[in-house]
């Protein structure tokens, strides 16, 4: 089975005999579990900074060892906001751990879009000719560009 | 069938040779560019039209530059709608509008980039992957084409286009993380030299009436300030390159200037005591320019960048009283 599993991670198996191991392999969750280490394997040999290890297995391992706490219910409201920032918390926690299992599998989320268009900025004021000027009195850009940089200034008086 | 292959191997060994050599014989070095720019920005005479498109807008400028006995002089002037004017005589700054004089400043003479210092160069190879790109033609100068990546996102993408002889600025384009332009500029007609250049502005500006200039304390001075002031957010490589307490054109009192420098951009800091919440604009900007302001109790804080807009108003949001 590992020889096989091998050998198809290799791109060396025949497709009529990969198509037959994949649905041996769907059958067999210990031979899953074999795929999942070759290929974290492969991962840590190529890209060792970038190993990915499924998580929540373990997280939800260790979240069914924790104890239930079976306290009488205390009347202090404040405990209820308590309670309901711990379960945030784990809701988020395993939102986490969703969102990171399926890094794994998945192409890196894109991302996000940059916070503005340049396009969307507001133009600046002709009283911002102060701060301009003097900027570009200073900035490095205009060693390389001399008077050009004062095509920032703004002509109009609003 | 040894031998054919034997001879075949040492051809190729040959032709990389012959390629090595033929590649790297008229390059300069990366950062060596960069200084024979800001050398040929400083010492060539030139005059001639550039294009400049930012946000959907283009305008053209008709720009001249000499330098002689006397030291710089540089004139601006807009081609398209209102009159606009910038006229520098080394280190006095006019700006016109419509005919009118607006605008006066005195400008920094001691000027830190031309003798790009070791740890600036080092800061810009932290901080971009600096490469050549092809060689390419702009307003019929032959060109050499440097590109400078961030490695963050902190920072624009800059290509710059040099001529191959002088070294001279021919064209600037800034590029954001995505590879959208945030502002082109291009000269469309150029003439290198002395031929054709018109110096009579030159006197025009120097016998301007009771002129109110803005002083700026001298170097000594500058490097003598510490700020109470504390900028606790900059991307990496921006040092601390000026202090200086001055004041800002037409206004009266008294602003701290902080400025910072990767290199290649720069970031102004400005604080100085707020005189009502109408002065406060938020975010705004013009091409790769952008500016940020926000109170901070009695201090309005202004933070003008060539960086994104966020990188501005990160900045302006960690300035501090130091001790605070």
């Amino acid at each position: 089975m590992k020889q096989e599993i091998s050998v198809l991670m290799d791109g060396e198996m025949f497709e009529d005999d990969a198509e037959a191991f994949l649905d041996k392999l769907k059958r067999h969750p210990e031979a899953r579990a074999d795929w999942a280490t070759y290929h974290l394997i492969g991962d840590a040999l190529r890209q060792p900074d970038h190993v990915h290890r499924d998580l929540s297995a373990s997280f939800r391992e260790r979240l069914q060892a924790e104890p239930t706490v079976l306290a009488p219910r205390s009347r202090q409201p404040q405990k209820i906001k308590q309670y309901a920032f711990s379960v945030a918390a784990s809701i988020m926690a395993l939102s986490i751990v969703a969102w990171m299992s399926m890094q794994i599998n998945t192409e890196p989320t894109p991302q996000m879009a940059s916070v503005q268009n340049s396009s969307s900025i507001r133009p600046a004021s002709f009283q911002s000719n102060d701060y301009l000027m003097a900027h570009q009195e200073v900035s490095p850009s205009a060693d390389v560009q001399g008077a050009a940089t004062y095509i920032h200034t703004v002509a109009e008086k609003e | 069938m040894n031998f054919t292959s034997l001879k075949f191997t040492s051809l190729l060994l040959l032709l990389q040779l012959l390629g090595g050599v033929a590649l790297a014989d008229p390059l300069l070095e990366d950062s060596d560019w960069l200084k024979t720019m800001a050398f040929a920005a400083h010492q060539t005479n030139y005059s001639g039209v550039f294009v400049y498109q930012s946000g959907g807008r283009v305008e053209t400028s008709r720009i001249t530059h000499i330098s002689d006995k006397d030291g710089e002089h540089e004139r601006l002037e807009g081609l398209d709608g209102l009159r606009r004017e910038v006229i520098r005589n080394n280190d006095n700054v006019w700006l016109y509008v419509g005919g009118k004089k607006v605008r006066v400043e005195k400008r920094r003479s001691q000027r830190t980039f031309p003798a790009l210092l070791p740890e600036q160069i080092q800061s810009l190879k932290d901080n971009y992957q600096i490469s050549q790109g092809e060689e390419d033609r702009v307003a019929d100068y032959h060109a050499h084409t440097l590109i400078f990546q961030p490695k963050d996102k902190l920072r624009y993408t800059r290509k710059m286009w040099a001529h191959s002889q002088s070294g001279l600025l021919l064209k600037a384009v800034v590029q954001d993380e995505h590879g959208g332009i945030i502002e082109e500029y291009s000269f469309s007609q150029l003439t290198i030299g002395d031929k054709d250049i018109d110096r009579k502005w030159i006197k025009q500006d120097q016998i301007l009436p009771n002129s109110k200039s803005i002083e700026v304390p001298n170097v000594a001075q500058k490097l003598a300030t510490t700020s109470f002031w504390q900028v606790d957010f900059l991307p990496s490589g921006f040092r601390k390159v000026l202090e200086i307490n001055r004041t800002l054109a037409e206004k009266n009192n008294s602003v701290v200037h902080m400025v910072y420098s990767d290199g290649l951009s720069g970031i102004s800091v400005f604080i100085e005591k707020a005189t009502g919440a109408k002065n406060v604009t938020g975010l705004s900007g013009r091409g790769a320019i952008h500016m940020y302001n926000r109170l901070a109790g009695d201090n309005l804080i202004t933070v003008v960048g060539e960086v994104p807009p966020r990188v501005v108003i990160q900045v302006a949001d960690s300035v501090r009283l130091a001790g605070e």
